[in-house]
């Protein structure tokens, strides 16, 4: 386990575009060159076609909300003080298959329903007693609704 | 209706009549013991070769999975003070192994490189857990996509992912909290009829179930499976030395393996609420030559009460998106359901040993020696599962 768990890596090469991306409050989702479908996860071999190569894009960063949960119970010490959160999956809007792993932000769980539309928004990730902090891709209802 | 695309049966042999279990064996299940997987395992292969009446040198064939510390042939000699030569197979243990071990067995009794083969699993997460070394998370956080797109927003462990699934759940089918805490209350009756289950001595009703608070919601603490001490083992041979053993004759009748291609990354499975039961199970059931009706017992691996759901719709025992009505109904029930399911109380309620203990389970009800017996059971089913692959072994009573 890295030290400065649940950090991501910003510099592991398969996912380097996305946080370097985000750093840029773009959220980067590459396309398999070979099929021409979102390859998410970006895994060195494309799961529909096995293509290998692959072009990062620039997302609309709009989604719609496909699950979610209330953590209330924290199960690792660096997410205690974030008690309650919400981890969730929301769909892009550029292909529903793609289903992004991501917390949801300026919203109460009451408020949320199957299918609502959500969008990015890029904030500070960092964690109690974890140094260093990253921008990164959280999602919240959308402001046209 | 699940991608057709999104997973797939895996080739096995036909082995149907090939392969007896004729002992079984558990370790006693604790909370946090001190003890090393391996001595804890020992103690299951010790009693599964007393059931079986075997001596350590009948023993010629050993099967686990390569997690750490398992019970492997140097474990197995140091332990028995033994020398000979071990056919050796990392393709059993638990999960989807307890399932498919007798598969990659048969090939070795067939072909005379083995007589009598153990499989084997154990854990000492209980006692490992205060590091979080070892235990279920540790494979998860250490998976490079999961580590660098998941877990940074809290996806993360196990009762998030499947938590995630039980919500989706709800959605698509009507499943309720209630659905789920039917199982829990199955499964927890079921153990305190159970000697050596975790949970013998505590009561759950479905108003205590209801009244809980969410940990994870929809999830409850009860949804989630225990973290226990334990291990187990079972012993195989040929259907004809099997007769001339000492214990009732539970014959191999069928397996079958399935994997989703998206492997341990759930949240891009294009069926999320479904698992690769979906083609292990008829697989298992066609080399049996049975359909769903015919089982009288069901076990199968429930690290949460959603995966149980799922499992009991996949592999056809009620339609998609029916389980949670299912449950609802009391079908799980060992004395009036009409699928009498983990009836020795499951992950959930007896003992965190990644379903090995479930095929005992299944072996004891078959032989009529269940603590909570199924009357006249003659066909039983488990079905294994890890995720990314499924698997189903049915067994029959000879």
């Amino acid at each position: 386990m890295r030290p400065d768990f649940p950090m991501p890596d910003p510099d592991w090469e398969p996912t380097r575009e996305f946080w370097a991306g985000a750093a840029r409050r773009e959220l980067r989702i590459p396309r398999c060159n070979h099929c021409g479908r979102l390859r998410w996860y970006p895994t060195e071999m494309c799961r529909f076609c096995q293509g290998e190569e692959l072009t990062w894009e620039t997302m609309s960063g709009r989604a719609t909300l496909f699950s979610w949960v209330v953590v209330t119970h924290a199960f690792l010490p660096q997410f205690r003080e974030k008690v309650p959160f919400i981890p969730a999956l929301v769909s892009l809007d550029e292909d529903p298959a793609v289903r992004l792993s991501t917390e949801l932000v300026d919203v109460s769980p009451d408020q949320l329903a199957f299918g609502q539309p959500v969008e990015v928004t890029f904030r500070g990730l960092q964690f109690a007693g974890v140094e260093g902090s990253l921008l990164a891709p959280f999602f919240a209802p959308s402001s046209s609704c | 209706m699940p991608d057709p695309d999104w997973g797939r049966r895996e080739e096995l042999d036909d082995v149907a009549g090939a392969v007896a279990v004729v002992g079984v064996g558990e370790s006693a299940h604790t909370k946090a013991s001190g003890r090393t997987t391996k001595a804890i395992v020992a103690e299951a292969v010790e009693r599964a070769l007393e059931d079986a009446g075997l001596r350590p040198t009948d023993v010629d064939g050993l099967m686990y999975v390569p997690m750490p510390d398992q019970f492997d042939a140097d474990a197995f000699h140091e332990h028995f003070g033994t020398d000979h030569s071990l056919w050796v197979s990392r393709q059993g243990g638990g999960m989807t192994g307890a399932a498919v071990a007798p598969a990659y067995a048969a090939r070795a009794l067939r072909t005379g490189q083995a007589h009598h083969i153990i499989n084997t699993f154990g854990v000492a997460w209980a006692t490992q857990r205060s590091s979080m070394v070892g235990g279920p998370g540790e494979a998860h956080v250490n998976e490079g996509f999961k580590q660098n797109l998941e877990v940074p927003f809290g996806w993360f462990p196990q009762p998030v992912y499947f938590a995630t699934i039980a919500r989706r759940h709800m959605h698509e089918f009507g499943t309720t909290e209630a659905d789920l805490g039917a199982i829990a209350v199955a499964c927890r009756r079921h153990a305190n009829l159970t000697p050596g289950a975790v949970m013998r001595d505590k009561m759950l009703s479905l108003e205590q179930y209801l009244a809980s608070s969410p940990i994870v919601a929809p999830f409850r603490k009860e949804d989630c499976c225990l973290i226990s001490d334990g291990g187990a083992a079972y012993v195989m041979t040929t259907p004809e030395r099997a007769r001339d053993l000492r214990r009732p004759v539970v014959e191999v009748a069928g397996v079958g393996l399935g994997t989703s291609i998206t492997g341990v990354h759930w949240a891009q499975q294009a069926a999320f609420t479904s698992t690769p039961q979906v083609f292990a199970a008829p697989a298992a059931f066609a080399m049996a030559d049975i359909d769903s009706n015919d089982v009288d017992v069901y076990t199968c691996y429930d690290p949460f009460t959603i995966v149980t759901l799922m499992q009991i719709e996949d592999s056809g025992f009620c339609p998609k998106g029916e389980g949670g009505g299912f449950a609802s109904s009391g079908a799980l029930n060992f004395d009036s359901g009409i699928l009498p399911t983990n009836t020795h109380g499951g992950l959930l309620s007896h003992a965190y040993v990644l379903g090995i203990a479930h095929v005992v389970e299944v072996v004891r009800q078959l032989r009529g020696e269940a603590a909570a017996q199924v009357p006249g059971a003659t066909v039983g089913v488990y079905g294994g599962y890890t995720g990314p692959q499924a698997a189903t072994l049915v067994l029959r009573a000879a």
